[in-house]
C-alpha cells in the first residue's frame, strides 16, 4: 500500500501520491520533472561559471551529519561496521576543500524524518541538495552565492520552460522581485520578536518552528535570509561568532509566498579544539568522527557554505502543494512507500 | 569470593584493619575492586553493605530528620472549612505534575538500564506495573548498544518491549516515559529511533514522552555506566564500549563513558533536547556532584521539565566497591545545597517508603524514584509487587503529611523537619517576658 492514512495521524487534510504508478504519469510530475531538469541545468551552469567544481558525494560513511529536529540517519552493515547513509555530506565537502577550493554536489540525501512532518508539505525522506562549499569564504560570500545561485536558476526556468510555469499557474510577477536579485535580511532575534508580536510562540533559542517559518514567508515579497541562529538549534560545524558567543555565523534562505526554507548554510568552524567541544554541546561523540577530527587536526581550510534542497526549490518554481509532487519517487515521512 | 576467614591464611595479624578485604586483594588484584562477580546480576548494589566496601561511617543525614508535626494547624483548618468536616489522611492530595507529565503520587520508577537484573522479564514487569499506576517511568541508557532497537516480534528489543509494556497499561491523560541517552546511545541515535518511531507515536503526541540527559548517577559519580560480561557479549561490545578483562577468567568489565561536560555543554544539550524534539520534555540526571547545585540551575535556566538528583545511597547493577560508599553527596546534603528549587526537582536514592520520600519532597523534591526498590518489589510478585509498594509508600505519605497538618505534598516544607541536634528556631511567645516578671 502507498496510502498514508494507516500509518500516519494526518492533522489536516492533505493530498497524499497515489500509487507510484500513477504519480509518475501525472500531469503536474511531469511538469515538474522538465522545471527540475532545467533548473539543475542552470544551477551547474551559475556553479561552473563561478569558478565552481562539482563532484559526486559519498553515500555512506562511519557518520553523517548529524542532524537536527529529530532527523534519524538510516544504519547500513558496511562489512561487520555500522555505516550511515548520509543525511548531508558536509563532513566531505569540508575535507574535499583540500583539493577542491571551491566545488559543489548534487546530493542525494536520506534523512527518516519524524512522521509529524508528513504534512507540513517540506519534508520528504529521501531528497537532493545543490551542496556548495567555499574555502576562505564568508558568511557573506555563501550568501552572495545563494542568492546568485536562486536568482540565475529562477531566470533561466522561466527563459526555457515558461508555458510549463504557466500551465501550473505560476505567474512572472511573482518572481519579478526576486529577479531585482536584493533579497532582505534580518536576525533570528529580530524574526523571533515580529512571530511573538503577532502571537506566535516562538522559542527564542530554537530553530524558527514551522508554522513560523510558513508565516514569515507569506508576508514577504522576495526571498529573504535570517541569518544568527542560537547556538543550540545547529549542527556543530556552524561556527559561532567570536564577537557574540552563543550566536551563529549562519543563515538561511527563506522563499516568498509561504514556501519557507530553500537554503541552509553557514561559516564553519575550523578550530580543532572548539569544534570537540561543539561536538559535546551538540551531544556527539567525538570518536566516531575520527577521520573527519584527524582532518581537522592536521588542518582544513577555514571555509562557508551551504546546502540548497532541490526538491523544495522546485516546488517553489512550480509552486505546487507538496514536496511529494516534485519528486519522481517520493518517500514521505511516516510513509512506507516504494 | 568471601573476605572471611582469610586470616588464617598466613602467620601475620593486623588488628585495626580491614585484614579479610586486604588479603582478598592480595590474591584477586583488579577484580577485588568489584565486588564478586558471581553477585552480578543478581544483586542490587548501594551504600551501606560494609561486607562489601567495610564501614564507612558516613550516613544520608536526611534519614536523621524527623518529621516534626505542629500543634497547631492553620492548614488544616483550612481543609476542614474546605471539607465541612474534620480532614483525614486520606484526604492528602498527592497527584502532581512530575517533569511535564501528570502523576497520581510524587512518586515514579527511575532508570535501570542495560545492567542484567533489570533486563528481561523484570524491565518488562516493572513497566507494566508503573503504566498501570499512571506514574512516569525512565528507561536507563545503553540499552540500544547493547540490545538493539527494532528485531523480529518474536525477539522485541528490550527497549521497545518497555515502552510497549508501559504504553498499553498507561490510562489516558497521566504518566509518561522518558528514554534516557548516553554517549554510548548517542551513536545508536536512540533518541531520534523513539522520536520517530511510529509505535510511540501515541505517548509522543500526547505529550508523555520524555528524553533524559544523564550526566551521572549516584552510586558511582563521576564514572559511566558498568556491567560484567562473558568473552563472547565482550567481544560483540567492543566497537561500542571498552572492555577489559579484569573481573576474572572469562569475566570482562564492560565501561560506557560518563561523557564530558562543562556548564556550556549542558546548557547547549538542553537546548538541542529541547530544539531536535519538540513535542518531548527534557529531563536532566546529575550524580551528587558537590557543585550540584549550580549544575541543577543551568539545567532548569536551559528549559529542561526535570532535574533528578541521585543521591550517593543510589543504587546500581555493578560500581567499584569505593564508590558506593566514599564517593559523592548524600541526598540529604544534595537537596540542601539545591535549597529552593527554581523547577521541578526529582529525588532518587535509597526510597522505598514514605518516610524518606516525604522528608526529601520536605527539602523540596517535587517526586521521589524508585529504582532498586521497584527492582525488588516485581521481583518478589512481577504481576502486583510494584504496584503494592507503592501503594504502601502512597498510604505511608499520605498519613505523615496529614500528620503536620497539610494535605498537598508540595505545602511541605523544611519547617517540617527536625534534625538531631538543630537550634530550635521558634520561640514561644511566653518566653518574650523575662522570667519572673508580672503575667
Amino acid at each position: 500500500m502507498y496510502q498514508a492514512e494507516q500509518t500516519v495521524a494526518v492533522r489536516k487534510a492533505v493530498a497524499y501520491p497515489g500509487l507510484l504508478g500513477e504519480h509518475l504519469i501525472a500531469e503536474k510530475t511531469r511538469a515538474a520533472m522538465a522545471v527540475q531538469q532545467e533548473a539543475l541545468y542552470a544551477a551547474r551552469e551559475f556553479l561552473r561559471s563561478q569558478g565552481f567544481t562539482e563532484l559526486l558525494p559519498p553515500l555512506i560513511g562511519p557518520v553523517t551529519d548529524p542532524g537536527a529536529r529529530g532527523a534519524k540517519a538510516l544504519d547500513v552493515d558496511f562489512y561487520g561496521h555500522t555505516y550511515k547513509i548520509m543525511t548531508s555530506a558536509i563532513l566531505y565537502k569540508q575535507a574535499s576543500l583540500r583539493g577542491f577550493p571551491k566545488l559543489f554536489y548534487i546530493a542525494p540525501n536520506i534523512r527518516v524524518e519524524p512522521p509529524e512532518t508528513v504534512d507540513t508539505g517540506r519534508h520528504l525522506v529521501e531528497f537532493h541538495q545543490i551542496d556548495v562549499e567555499i574555502a576562505g569564504g564568508t558568511r557573506e560570500d555563501a550568501m552572495d552565492t545563494a542568492a546568485g545561485l536562486l536568482t540565475h536558476v529562477v531566470a533561466h526556468v522561466f527563459d526555457t520552460v515558461p508555458d510549463v510555469l504557466r500551465q501550473l499557474g505560476r505567474d512572472p510577477l511573482d518572481f519579478a522581485e526576486l529577479l531585482t536579485g536584493k533579497f532582505d535580511s534580518c536576525t533570528h532575534t529580530e524574526a523571533v520578536q515580529r512571530l511573538r508580536d503577532q502571537g506566535h510562540p516562538q522559542s527564542p533559542d530554537a530553530e524558527i518552528n514551522w508554522a513560523g517559518e510558513e508565516i514569515l514567508s507569506r508576508e514577504a515579497d522576495r526571498p529573504f535570509f535570517i541569518t544568527d541562529y542560537p547556538k543550540g538549534s545547529r549542527g556543530f560545524y556552524d561556527r559561532e561568532n567570536p564577537q557574540d558567543p552563543g550566536v551563529l555565523r549562519n543563515f538561511d534562505l527563506i522563499a516568498h509566498g509561504g514556501f519557507g526554507e530553500l537554503v541552509s548554510g553557514s561559516e564553519r568552524e575550523a578550530d580543532y579544539a572548539t569544534l570537540v567541544t561543539r561536538m559535546r554541546e551538540s551531544g556527539e561523540n567525538p570518536a566516531k568522527y575520527d577521520w573527519y577530527l584527524r582532518l581537522m587536526r592536521e588542518g582544513l581550510p577555514a571555509s562557508a557554505g551551504f546546502g540548497m534542497g532541490l526538491q523544495r526549490l522546485i516546488r517553489f518554481l512550480t509552486g505546487l502543494d507538496a514536496l511529494w509532487q516534485v519528486s519522481a519517487y517520493p518517500k514521505l515521512p511516516g510513509v512506507v512507500s516504494p | 569470593m568471601s573476605a572471611e576467614g582469610a586470616t588464617q591464611r598466613g602467620g601475620v595479624y593486623a588488628p585495626g584493619l580491614p585484614e579479610g578485604l586486604i588479603r582478598q586483594r592480595a590474591r584477586e588484584g583488579v577484580a577485588a575492586v568489584f565486588p564478586p562477580v558471581d553477585t552480578y546480576g543478581r544483586q542490587l548494589h548501594g551504600a551501606g553493605d560494609e561486607e562489601l566496601s567495610g564501614p564507612s561511617g558516613i550516613t544520608d543525614d536526611l534519614d536523621l530528620a524527623r518529621l516534626v508535626p505542629p500543634v497547631f494547624m492553620p492548614r488544616r483548618l483550612e481543609k476542614l472549612i474546605d471539607l465541612g468536616r474534620e480532614p483525614l489522611h486520606e484526604d492528602v492530595d498527592l497527584t502532581t505534575v512530575i517533569g511535564g507529565f501528570h502523576s497520581p503520587l510524587p512518586v515514579y520508577v527511575s532508570a535501570f538500564g542495560s545492567t542484567r537484573v533489570a533486563s528481561g522479564d523484570a524491565g518488562i514487569a516493572a513497566s507494566r506495573q508503573a503504566g498501570r499506576l499512571g506514574i512516569p517511568m525512565v528507561i536507563g541508557e545503553n540499552m540500544v548498544p547493547v540490545g538493539g532497537y527494532r528485531r523480529a516480534e518474536a525477539s522485541q528489543s528490550p527497549i521497545l518491549a518497555r515502552l510497549r509494556a508501559y504504553a498499553q497499561e498507561c490510562p489516558p491523560g497521566v504518566g509518561g516515559v522518558v528514554v534516557q541517552q548516553s554517549t554510548e546511545d548517542a551513536d545508536s541515535e536512540v533518541w531520534n529511533l523513539v522520536y520517530s518511531d511510529t509505535s510511540v507515536r501515541e505517548l509522543r503526541d500526547s505529550g508523555r514522552l520524555g528524553f533524559e540527559l544523564k550526566t551521572g548517577q549516584g552510586a558511582k559519580p563521576g564514572l559511566g555506566g558498568m556491567t560484567a560480561v562473558d568473552a563472547e557479549e565482550a567481544a560483540r561490545l567492543a566497537g561500542q564500549f571498552a572492555v577489559r578483562e579484569i573481573l576474572g577468567p572469562d569475566r570482562w568489565l564492560r565501561c560506557a563513558t560518563p561523557g564530558t561536560f562543562t556548564e556550556e555543554i549542558l546548557r547547549q544539550q538542553v537546548r538541542f533536547m529541547r530544539n531536535n524534539f519538540p513535542r518531548a520534555r527534557v529531563w536532566v540526571k546529575f550524580h551528587p556532584g558537590r557543585d550540584v547545585a549550580s549544575a541543577a540551575t543551568t539545567a532548569w535556566q536551559a528549559g529542561s521539565d526535570a532535574v533528578t538528583v541521585d543521591g550517593a545511597q543510589g543504587g546500581t547493577g555493578w560500581a567499584p566497591r569505593t564508590f558506593l560508599d566514599q564517593v559523592g553527596l548524600p541526598l540529604g546534603e544534595c537537596l540542601r545545597r539545591i535549597g529552593r528549587p527554581q523547577g521541578c526537582l526529582l529525588a532518587t536514592g535509597r526510597i522505598w517508603e514514605g518516610g524518606r520520600a516525604v522528608r526529601a519532597l520536605a527539602m523540596g523534591a517535587t517526586a521521589v524514584g524508585l529504582g532498586r526498590a521497584a527492582l525488588l518489589a516485581v521481583d518478589e510478585d512481577p504481576e502486583q509487587g510494584l504496584t503494592r509498594l507503592v501503594e504502601a509508600l502512597a498510604l505511608e505519605a499520605r498519613l505523615l503529611v496529614s500528620s503536620v497538618g497539610k494535605y498537598r505534598a508540595d505545602a511541605l516544607t523544611d519547617e517540617d523537619l527536625w534534625w538531631p541536634g538543630a537550634t530550635p528556631t521558634a520561640v514561644s511567645p511566653a518566653r518574650t517576658a523575662p522570667i519572673g516578671s508580672p503575667a
